[in-house]
């Protein structure tokens, strides 16, 4: 089989806090992710010479915009042969770094820079405006949109669900976004950094029953960017090359009352895949990047990818054993609910999280001796479940 | 600042006959002649098997709550005035999943797996919903 493994790796990453910054353009957020992600790789910015933005979800002409090479020359970038948009949602960060790794493992690409830039905490006038564009986005106009379907009634849809087939409680829900959180603040580029705890959780205002608004997150500016390169130049620029171990996912539905399962999707195919390919088991993981925007859907990857039985998921949340200094340190940026939410940039800034945690860069937070990392993306309503295995070694 | 109208499906012509049959209070689905799976929502040609032959049967409206939430704060602009109301997702009885709300009923009495019978409300001029209310015994 002609497999990614160990063909490509992570060499730079970057990021920009997370927040409002009404004072900025979108493009800004992701030239200086970019600017710092080449730097990071210890390239010249002339060696890039493939280009990869995802999409904006705030204002479809500024996709208009990347689609028309405005970041390349933004960034006055010279050696680019190419530039092409991948966007897949919040599944955006694992989408491009499979085809950053394919171009470089293909010969197509030498240098690939992947970027992400989102201006939904300032762009969008009021916040009743960023409920009324997100509960049209990605949801089915014909068969959704008019019964008053959106994100929230999405995630409480799977969370009534899946507390009725496992009886997971309340309280475990909420430990997802209490460990999320414990990360969070110990991490400099997070919006919420106050510590947080299951009762104010549980006291929150409920938005969708069971949801809760501080089971939910919120969106803002952002950007975030990494390269990739081959391997062998790879390990010419760093000690600590993040190689691409192994990938998989599954497509599973657009409309969200068509998915069969709202409480697994397609995440144990695709992990069982990716863990196959790398020549690992989730036991050999040491940072899990895993896919929030809301505890449930963390959740039910989590269980599903192997690092809990099913239905026992929220008790290994409740212990703490995902916390900092936990045995199975999870979502270490926070998360979407944490960190905070920047269209298809959770994704992207879970791939820079765990090879910022695989380059020992990750500060405060740093998990000691990381060597493996599992990240996950899913994008509009859970349509896909993708996994990216990441390492500092090639088992 | 004035109120939006509550959202009209926007219609792919290939589920024209299903809008239109919702208009006379009957629920329609696609059945695939050649692979014998009805097919939700209505599409160009079998999502199964890739058949052009494609027929409408008259569903029987009843069906099962596969997962339902109750609306209560931050819904979209349109449905500001709805609240609480519930949406859920319905395992209709011919083997598809449909979205919709759950009506006359309290919300809080919607319970996953509790069976559902279709009706239908007018949804401005030009259409009418298929919704779900619990079964009458």
């Amino acid at each position: 089989m002609n497999s990614l493994k160990g063909k490509a790796a992570i060499v730079g990453i970057g990021e920009v806090p997370t927040g409002r910054h009404p004072d900025k353009a979108c493009i800004s957020f992701g030239m200086m992710a970019a600017r710092q992600a080449i730097q990071d790789a210890g390239l010249k910015k002339d060696e890039i010479d493939f280009v990869i933005p995802t999409g904006v979800v705030y204002n479809n002409g500024v996709n208009n915009d990347l689609v028309t090479c405005r970041f390349v020359e933004e960034l006055g970038l010279k050696g680019v042969k190419t530039n092409e948009l991948v966007f897949a949602g919040g599944a955006s960060g694992s989408c491009m770094l499979k085809t950053a790794a394919s171009l470089v493992n293909s010969g197509v690409a030498k240098c690939v820079l992947c970027a992400h830039m989102e201006k939904l905490g300032t762009g969008v006038p009021t916040s009743q405006g960023v409920i009324d564009l997100f509960s049209t986005a990605g949801i089915s106009q014909e068969w959704e949109v008019p019964y008053g379907q959106h994100y929230s009634t999405i995630a409480a849809l799977a969370t009534t669900r899946y507390q009725h087939e496992t009886g997971t409680s309340d309280e475990a829900l909420a430990a997802v976004c209490v460990s999320n959180r414990k990360w969070a603040e110990l991490n400099p580029n997070a919006f919420f950094r106050n510590p947080l705890n299951i009762e104010e959780v549980l006291k929150s205002k409920i938005l969708s029953t069971p949801l809760r608004a501080k089971q939910s997150n919120m969106l803002f500016d952002g950007g975030s960017a990494f390269i990739v390169t081959s391997a062998e130049r790879a390990r010419d620029l760093t000690e600590r090359p993040v190689y691409v171990l192994g990938e998989s996912s599954r497509v599973t539905h657009f409309v969200f009352s068509q998915e069969p399962d709202i409480t697994r999707y397609g995440w144990a195919d695709a992990a069982r895949e990716a863990f196959a390919e790398a020549g690992l088991t989730p036991k050999d993981i040491d940072v899990a990047e895993i896919y929030d925007s809301y505890p449930i859907f963390q959740l039910i990857a989590f269980e599903e990818l192997g690092f809990a039985e099913r239905g026992q998921g929220g008790e290994v949340f409740l212990r703490g054993d995902t916390w900092p200094g936990g045995p199975k340190p999870t979502t270490t940026n926070g998360g979407m609910l944490s960190q905070g939410h920047t269209g298809a940039g959770g994704g992207v800034a879970l791939v820079v999280e765990a090879a910022r945690q695989l380059m020992g860069k990750a500060g405060e937070r740093q998990v000691p001796r990381a060597r493996f990392a599992v990240e996950t993306g899913t994008g509009g309503t859970y349509m896909d479940s993708q996994v990216t295995i990441l390492g500092t070694e090639i088992p | 600042m004035e109120k939006p109208k509550k959202p009209s499906p926007v219609v792919n012509p290939v589920a024209r006959p299903f809008w239109d049959a919702a208009w006379e209070d009957q629920l329609i689905l696609q059945k695939c002649t050649d692979c014998d799976r009805f097919i939700f929502y209505p599409r160009l040609f079998c999502p199964h098997c890739h058949s052009d032959n494609l027929t409408w049967e008259r569903a029987s409206g009843k069906g099962t709550v596969y997962s339902y939430t109750v609306v209560l704060n931050n819904p979209p602009s349109p449905f500001l005035d709805d609240v609480p109301y519930v949406v859920a997702i319905i395992r209709l009885e011919e083997g598809v999943q449909m979205l919709s709300n759950i009506v006359g009923c309290k919300p809080e009495e919607v319970r996953c797996d509790m069976p559902v019978e279709v009706i239908f409300e007018q949804r401005g001029g030009d259409f009418k919903l298929p919704m779900f209310q619990p079964m009458v015994k």
